[in-house]
This record gives structure tokens, sequence and C-alpha cells, in this order.
């Protein structure tokens, strides 16, 4: 499936003594519920976590990173006020290990070039008009102290980071050339602010090593950890008050860092983990793309779609701002609905057609991302449920457990040959095949306990065939997982939950797929982030604090052929 | 030195189809290349690719040579049978992957010939693909203003993992640059347009498209100075992400370099609307490459239906179940008939493109498909088995000459490596005896 730490960390021991532990965690009889836990406690204990204490941490290394069309957008949005989203233009970005700004799978193509050169002389252009790049008044006789002025300002915001003398220098060439071809000293000016957008120091985060071909770790410098910060949870440039913090050379105590985190997630720019993080984590942006077949689930509409994609947006949302443990998104109790999406999960109507934040006390059925429309959507085959693409999307989102992929020439559920075989009888069907068995006793119950959510996310009591609704999961122990609430305690109680959530937000806050060598890290800031309190600021913090946010190495791989 | 154009203003509002509603302008100026070998029409290329497979048993024929029949897959065929040649038996070895992932293995393999590394992101690598070879030629004789263009219709999903441990970039590809970089393709008709033709500047005299060279110029210098001393201070992984932006700059620099030069006066035609049913999109996306032939703005074009394992629901064809479902068939007669109507509406569009290739006439008065190659495939034979054997291939137009169409060749276990030795051949690429994994020559019985 992946090289990542799915591969070691063998889901069939989930499938096995694992189960027994959990489930004996299931029986408890009062439901978990989400709330906001007290203050961090003032002096954070040491955090051990076994097997790992005599390693030492390699914090590995991020590769050239070029912006995604996201970030491109941004930053731009950011540096130039310009909000015309220039990067729709630009070719989908193809994503590696879950997300789209992974910097080895970020490639730059002539076409991306060609629309990076065009995007940089619209955007000079508009700016220039706007009036939002001129601090000063361009003397046609003597222009350069204040094109110097320009350019300078405009560099070091662009690039992230303080411009040397030469590059200024070098930046005002374009004036000479174009009084020689007779044009006044703004064009020249242009010329220069458009060579900035198409820099590599632009386009790429540029990240360097003192010795590239050392694989001794070193702390990044302060403006690298700046942009690392803001395009982890802004998905742009840094601001000017995380600049003069990095200049400053503030950002070097945890205090300061953690200071800046809490400021920058209560700036409404930290809408970007919703759009980006949580919707590539959670398969929201899968929803634009989903067809359920209009014959059978007509009831699914753009309405819907945008409701539920909302939805789900709207609770990571909640627990961004209001510090719910991360943990309860699996249950939490309350969710956000508008009229029309009320309506299609039987819940009483909010009146209204933006949603309101309501209550889900009388609802379990709709809580937590399980009772979510957009999952339940996403995961589902166009004209049927799929327990098995739902029971994968737990496994590999949330427990980082995902078994193999299937061999070939059994992939995909066999066709309703039997209309009147219910989905467990089709589901125990397929597990029948010996070669099937291993992966789908752990991946089907799962998906089967949530039979009750239609292909649309509606709850249900009967399948299309008329038959009832069986959602019962049979785990590998001969456990049985009775629908929805059961499966939410399972999965809560998985010790594996909170180190799944810090791999998958690691691996965006990097930009980098996570491998065996980052499992003691992934360990070690999984426990620090519950040890603090476990709410998603918790683990955004123990991120950001840890050597693999603060440092980076050399490599000494061989020059490629 | 200008020459009027044969197109007669109806065959380029025809050819502009619903697309269009255009100001077309008088002139069809021939490229640069034209200038230099004016009495020879280009050959062009184009690949149309399919995901998922093709259900054989309708699509193949059963007659050998030129005792062929349209089967029911093929019929939409039926108005070009005489410009199509189908080749069975061919194989792609390099497509198989390391365990699981056939489509992104097979798709990154689909041109390239070359294994794909497995992996999620890290190490991508994959080989240069032979529309990319025959492009860098054209390249360095200038030929035309776009070296090739990259088109789909499928952003892709952006969530999860592509194939079993494959990077999405296999999946979502078939042009490759070189092994470590994929072309990225386009997938909004009007983004292309806007890049065929947004940026042309019609009345510009002389002097100011000198002008607008050394502005643009000074742009590329500085950022490649900027690049170059950065460069000394990567480490080799990071060098090589470099090298794709020097790689990018070079051919910026190329289409600065090239400015002033009428290369195309196709006018200002109006742009496609902003449809997103993939028939419109694929219609318009069919449009846009004959026009860019006509106008000569490139000659090797890549067009990818939908990305490796699509699962796109066809309802417009009456089908609620996934397309990559459905490829599983499991030997059912029902994903059976499902395949069989997606697969005939794929080689309806494959079908609209060569029609219009054979309406449209080039500079010279020649139809653009007889000096063309239209050539369609998937990265599988079936979708259930995965395999990688006997690939649905179809070539439409003679190339030149090359191809002797309206046959049905059989070149059962052949490599399509030599397929693409041929091709490149007859797109005038000199020197290319072998390709890829198991290219060794080419292939026989092409020319009939």
């Amino acid at each position: 499936m992946t090289s990542r730490l799915h591969e070691r960390r063998r889901w069939l021991g989930l499938a096995g003594t694992g189960c027994l532990l959990l489930l004996a965690g299931c029986k408890g009889d009062s439901p978990p519920s989400a709330r906001v836990l007290p203050e961090t406690p003032q002096d954070d204990p040491p955090i051990h976590v076994t097997g790992c204490e005599n390693t030492s941490i390699d914090p590995g290394r991020v590769t050239l990173h070029r912006l995604n069309r996201a970030e491109y957008d941004a930053t731009v949005r950011d540096l130039l006020g310009d909000t015309t989203h220039p990067a729709r233009a630009f070719p989908v970005d193809d994503h590696g290990y879950g997300f789209d700004n992974n910097a080895d799978v970020l490639s730059l193509s002539p076409l991306l070039m060609e629309k990076y050169a065009s995007a940089a002389e619209a955007l000079i252009e508009s700016a220039w008009t706007r009036g939002t790049l001129s601090t000063c008044a361009l003397d046609a006789a003597r222009p350069e102290p204040c094109a110097r002025d320009i350019l300078s300002r405009f560099a070091r915001r662009a690039w992230r980071r303080p411009v040397t003398p030469e590059e200024v220098d070098r930046l005002l060439r374009p004036l000479a050339l174009a009084k020689q071809h007779g044009d006044p000293p703004e064009v020249g000016v242009k010329l220069a602010l458009r060579s900035v957008l198409v820099s590599p120091h632009f386009l790429f985060r540029v990240e360097t090593d003192p010795e590239p071909g050392s694989k001794t770790p070193h702390k990044v410098s302060a403006f690298e950890l700046a942009s690392r910060l803001s395009y982890f949870l802004w998905s742009s440039m840094p601001d000017e008050a995380l600049l003069q913090a990095a200049e400053q050379n503030k950002l070097r105590t945890p205090k300061e860092l953690e200071a800046q985190v809490r400021r920058m997630l209560a700036d409404p720019k930290a809408q970007a983990l919703v759009s980006n993080f949580a919707g590539q984590w959670l398969f929201t942006r899968a929803l634009d793309s989903a067809e359920p077949d209009p014959t059978l689930y007509g009831a699914f509409n753009d309405t819907l779609r945008r409701a539920m994609r909302q939805e789900t947006e709207l609770v990571f949302q909640e627990f961004l701002t209001s510090d719910h443990k991360l943990k309860d998104l699996v249950d939490a109790p309350f969710t956000f609905v508008n009229d029309a999406l009320a309506a299609h999960y039987g819940l009483p109507l909010p009146g209204s057609t933006t949603p309101q934040r309501v209550d889900l006390s009388e609802h379990p059925e709709r809580r937590g991302i399980f009772g979510h429309g957009s999952l339940l959507t996403v995961t589902s085959n166009s004209d049927r449920t799929s327990p098995v693409q739902r029971g994968v999307w737990v496994l590999e989102q949330l427990l980082c457990s995902a078994p193999p992929p299937p061999p070939p020439n059994v992939e995909g559920l066999p066709p309703p040959v039997n209309p009147s075989m219910t989905m467990k009888e089709r589901m125990a069907l397929h597990r029948s095949l010996p070669q099937c068995q291993g992966c789908h006793r752990m991946m089907d119950p799962l998906g089967l306990a949530l039979e009750n959510y239609d292909p649309i996310g509606r709850w249900r009591l009967k399948e299309v065939s008329g038959a009832p609704v069986d959602a019962t999961g049979d785990l590998p122990d001969g456990n049985v997982l009775n629908g929805g609430a059961d499966m939410r305690r399972f999965v809560k109680a998985d010790p594996k939950l909170p180190e799944c959530m810090t791999e998958h937000l690691l691996t965006y806050a990097l930009g980098r797929g996570t491998s065996e060598a980052d499992e003691c890290a992934v360990r070690l800031i999984a426990a620090t982030a519950e040890a603090r309190g476990g709410r998603l600021s918790d683990y955004i913090l123990a991120i950001v604090l840890s050597d693999h946010f603060t440092s980076r190495r050399g490599d000494t791989e061989a020059q490629s052929p | 030195m200008s020459r009027k154009p044969s197109l007669s203003r109806r065959t380029v509002l025809r050819g502009a189809g619903a697309l269009l509603a255009l100001p077309w302008l008088e002139q069809m100026l021939p490229g640069a290349a034209r200038a230099a070998a004016p009495s020879l029409s280009p050959k062009r290329l184009a690949v149309f690719y399919v995901p998922n497979g093709i259900h054989m048993p309708k699509w193949t024929p059963t007659g050998t040579g030129p005792a062929w029949e349209l089967t029911p897959t093929l019929q939409p065929l039926a108005s070009v049978k005489s410009d199509v040649l189908v080749i069975s038996g061919l194989a792609n070895d390099a497509g198989r992957p390391d365990g699981d992932g056939h489509h992104a293995a097979g798709t990154a393999a689909l041109l390239s010939c070359t294994k794909a590394f497995k992996t999620e992101g890290t190490d991508l690598r994959a080989g240069i693909s032979m529309d990319q070879v025959i492009a860098n030629h054209l390249a360095r004789q200038k030929a035309t203003r776009f070296a090739s263009l990259e088109l789909g219709i499928d952003a892709g999903r952006g969530i999860g993992n592509c194939d079993s441990g494959y990077a999405c970039p296999y999946a979502n590809n078939i042009a490759w640059a070189g092994p470590h970089t994929p072309m990225a393709k386009e997938v909004v008709p009007q983004a292309v347009f806007d890049r065929l033709f947004g940026g042309t500047h019609a009345g510009e005299t002389q002097a100011q498209a000198a002008r607008r060279r050394a502005y643009g110029m000074s742009i590329i210098d500085s950022v490649r100075e900027d690049a170059t001393v950065l460069q000394r201070r990567l480490g080799t992984t990071d060098q090589r992400k470099l090298d794709e932006y020097f790689t990018s700059v070079r051919d910026l620099e190329k289409q600065v370099d090239a400015m002033g030069t009428p290369t195309s006066a196709c006018g200002t035609p109006t742009a496609p609307g902003g449809d997103e049913d993939p028939r419109a999109k694929t219609k318009a996306m069919m449009d846009l490459i004959v026009l860019a032939f006509q106008c000569d703005l490139t000659r090797v074009v890549t067009f990818m239906l939908a990305n490796a394992r699509s699962n796109k629901v066809y309802g417009f064809l009456g089908l609620s179940g996934g397309h990559h479902a459905y490829s599983h068939h499991q030997h059912v007669s029902s994903n059976f008939d499902a395949l069989a109507r997606i697969d005939r509406w794929e080689v309806e569009q494959y079908a609209y493109l060569v029609r219009r290739l054979k309406e449209v006439k080039d500079a010279q008065g020649v139809p653009l498909l007889d000096n063309a190659l239209v050539y369609f495939t998937s990265e599988i034979e079936d979708g259930n088995g995965h395999i990688h054997k006997n690939l649905p291939v179809l070539l439409a137009g003679k190339g030149g000459g090359a191809i002797a169409t309206d046959r049905h060749l059989r070149a059962p276990g052949i490599p399509i490596a030599n397929l693409y030795i041929s091709l490149m051949r007859a797109m005038g690429v000199p020197n290319v005896n072998t390709f890829g994994a198991d290219g060794t020559q080419e292939l026989a019985g092409l020319g009939g």
C-alpha cells in the first residue's frame, strides 16, 4: 500500500491482540463526549515513549518546495492584495502521501513556468495600477533611490527573507534597459517586480543546508522557520509580524513559537488548515466529484453537496477555534446543518439556509465525522454503499493501519448477482475467498457497522433490496461491533488514533511523506500533544516545537544519473 | 513570406466548431518552419488515452489485413474506416507494477515503455515519453511555438492514495519530459485557449516586438541568475528540483525569443465556455487540438480522457456505476455491457477528432489527417485481470505515407515500444533504433 509507517505497523497486529484490548475499553457505559479541557499544565512533564529512549531523532529533509496552487493564490493575496486566484488557471498539482503540498511530487513543468510568467505580468500590472506597490514617487531623472526602495521592500516580502544589496542591484538592471528603449522608469521597475515573482526564491520555499552533503541535523534559519509556520497554518507567506520576529531572531524559544502559533491560529487565514489539510485528510475535497446515481439517489443535489462540505469544514473549524480534543472528531456531540441538510439527516430544522450549530445529544447517530454526509458519500460507490471503502478510510485516515491492496483479479465487490442478498451476505461471500479473507476481516466490520447510512448519508433501516439493514461487523477476535455507536467507541479507544492523526498532520506540516525513520518522532509528538490536552492546537504546537519542524539536514544521496 | 491559406472561411468556421464564434482573420500565416520547408505539409501526432482498458471481445475485429469489419465498439469510426489501422497484440511489459498498482504503473509506462519506480512521492522515476522525444526534436528545429500540448479533462479528486503505493503523477500523466518530470496537463479548455490565442500581439511593429523580447529576456536573465546562485547552495535532491526550473526557463526563453516572429496568425477566436460536462469538455479539447494543428501552434498533443483508474460515472450513458468498478467485471455480462457502452463512447470522441482532422485542410490544402498520426490506446487490455498484453491500439491518419490504413494488423506479443520507434521515425526523429525497456526495431508491417 504505502511505504510509510503503514508498512511497519502491520495491520494484522490490529486484527489480533490489539482488538481484545481495545474492545475492553469499548464496554464502558458512559459515552465519551467532546468537551473543552482545562488549561494546559504550566510545566509540561517530559514525555517518554517506549522504544524510543535511546534513539536520536533524525529530522529528515524536505525537498525544495514549489508553492502549490492554493499556496500561490494565498501568497499573492497577502503580498499584493490580489484576490483573483490566478493559480486556478495553472495545471492541477499532483498529490503524494495524501496531500497536494508534497514537495517531492510538486514538479515544475514548462507549461507551469509559462503560466507563472504570464501571471506575474498580470499581477504586477494590476497591483501597480491599484497603487499597492509604489512606496515613493519615481523621479524620471533620478529614479534609482525610489526604485531601490520599492524593489527591496517587495523582494523581502516576496522572498520571505532579507535581500542582499547585490540582489537589489541586480533587480535594478531593467531600469537601464527601459531607459535604453525610451520607456519611463516605472516600466523598468515593473519588469523587476515581475522577475521577483518568477524567481526561484518566490516560487520555491528555499531552505539551504550549511553542508548540503552532511546528514548532521541543524536548525533551519529563522526565516525558513517563519515560512514553515506560515505555510503550515496559513498556506501563505509570513506576515510582517512573523518576518520581524525572524529578523529579531525571536523565533528561537518555544514560548515565542507558541505565542506565534496561537496568534496565527486566531487569524482568519488559518482557515487554510480547514480547506487544505482537513479537506484532504477527511476527503471533503472528493465531494466535488461525487456522483451518486440520480435514479436511486436523486435526493442528492448541489445544495446538499455544499451543505455537507460546509458541515465538515465548520466542525473542523470549531475544533480549531474552540479547542476540542482532536479525538472527539470521531464522536463530537454537535454539528452544523442548514434546513436542507437537517431534513436529509432527519434532524429538527434549524430554520436557516445557512449552517447552524446544533446539539446532537438527542441524535447520537449523527455524532462525529462518521455521521457526516460528506464522508459517507465519498466513501460510497455511486449506486451502493461500500463497507470496504468506508473501512479502508477508517484504517488509513484514522488508524494508519490500512491493509495491503487486493491482489489482481479480485478487486471490487462482486455485482449484485442476487439482488435479495444483503450487503452483509455479499461481504461474507467475498470474504469466503481465501485470498481476500485476511484483509477483509478487518476492513469489512468497520464499514458494515456504518450500514445504517446510505450512499448519500441518509439514515436507513432497510437496504435498497428491502432487506433490513444488518449493521453488525464481526471483528477478527470474535467481538462484534453493533452499529455506528460501537464503531465510534472502537476507533476512539484505539491507541493508534493519536499517532495516526499526528502522522497526517505532520505529513502536511512538512510537505513530505513520513517513513519508518520518523516513527519515534511521530510517537513522541502524539504523546506530547495528548499530554498537553489532546486539542487540535496541542497537536499543532507539538509539531511546531518538534525537531522535525525546526530542524533539517543535508542529504548524501549519490548524484542521480 | 506570407501566403494565402487554402482554408476557406467556412472550413475554418467548421473547424472551430461550436467552440468559436469567430472574428477569424483572413490570413493563416504559416509558421517559421514552414518557411524553411515550404513544400512540406508538417506531420503531427495526437495521442488519445483512455483509462481502465477496453472490453476486447467487442473491440477486436475478426478479420485480418484489409478484410476487416468494424466491431460494435469500433462502429463510431464508420465514416473514417478507410483512415484507420487497428493493431492487435502489442504488449507493454514495462507497465507491469511491483505488486499491485497496474493502472499507475501502466500509465506511467504508456508512452515511455519504462518501468516506474514504486514510490508515493520520494524518488519519482519513470522515463521520457515518445511524444516528448518528438517534441524535443521539433523544438530544436523551432518548428512551432509550442513543442507539445498536454491536455486532459480530469482534474482528479486530490485525496488519498492514487494506486497502491504509486504516486499520483504516475496515474495522472502520460507525457514525461524525463525520468523525474511529468508534463502537467491542462484540464480547462478556457486555459488552453488562452494559452494558444491569448498572447498574440496583433499589429505590433518589429520595433515593438523587439522591445518586448528584450524585456522578456531581461526577466529570464534575472531569474536564471537567481537560480544559478541558488543551485550552488543546494544538495543533490534539491538541485534536481531546480533542474526542472532551468528546463522550464529554457523553454520560456525559446518562446520569448520567438516573439515578433509571426508564428501564428489564427486571429482571436472566442473562448470555449465553462461547461463542466465531460461531453462538452472533451469536444472542446478535440476542437482545440484541431485548431492547434491547423494554426501550426504545435505538432504534438497528448490527451487523457480521464486519469488512470478513473471511477467516473457515465450517467449520460445510462450507467450508474463507476468506470473502474465496471472494469473489474468479474465476467458478469451486465458489466460487459456497461464497459462496451463506455468504450464505444470513448471511440466516438476519438472518431470525432479523426473526422475533424480529415475535414480540415492545412495551408497546402491537404487534409490534416493525411499527414497526422492519431493514436488511441489504454494502459491495460482488460480491467479485470490487469493485462499488459494485447493492448487496444488504433492509429488513424497516414503519417505522410508511413502508415497503410484500413487494415487490421496482428502483432502478437510485439513490444509496443517498437510501434513508438516507428511513430518517432515517421515524425522525423532521426537515429531512433531503440526505445524504452524493450523497443528494438520498427514495428513490421505498418506501411502495408
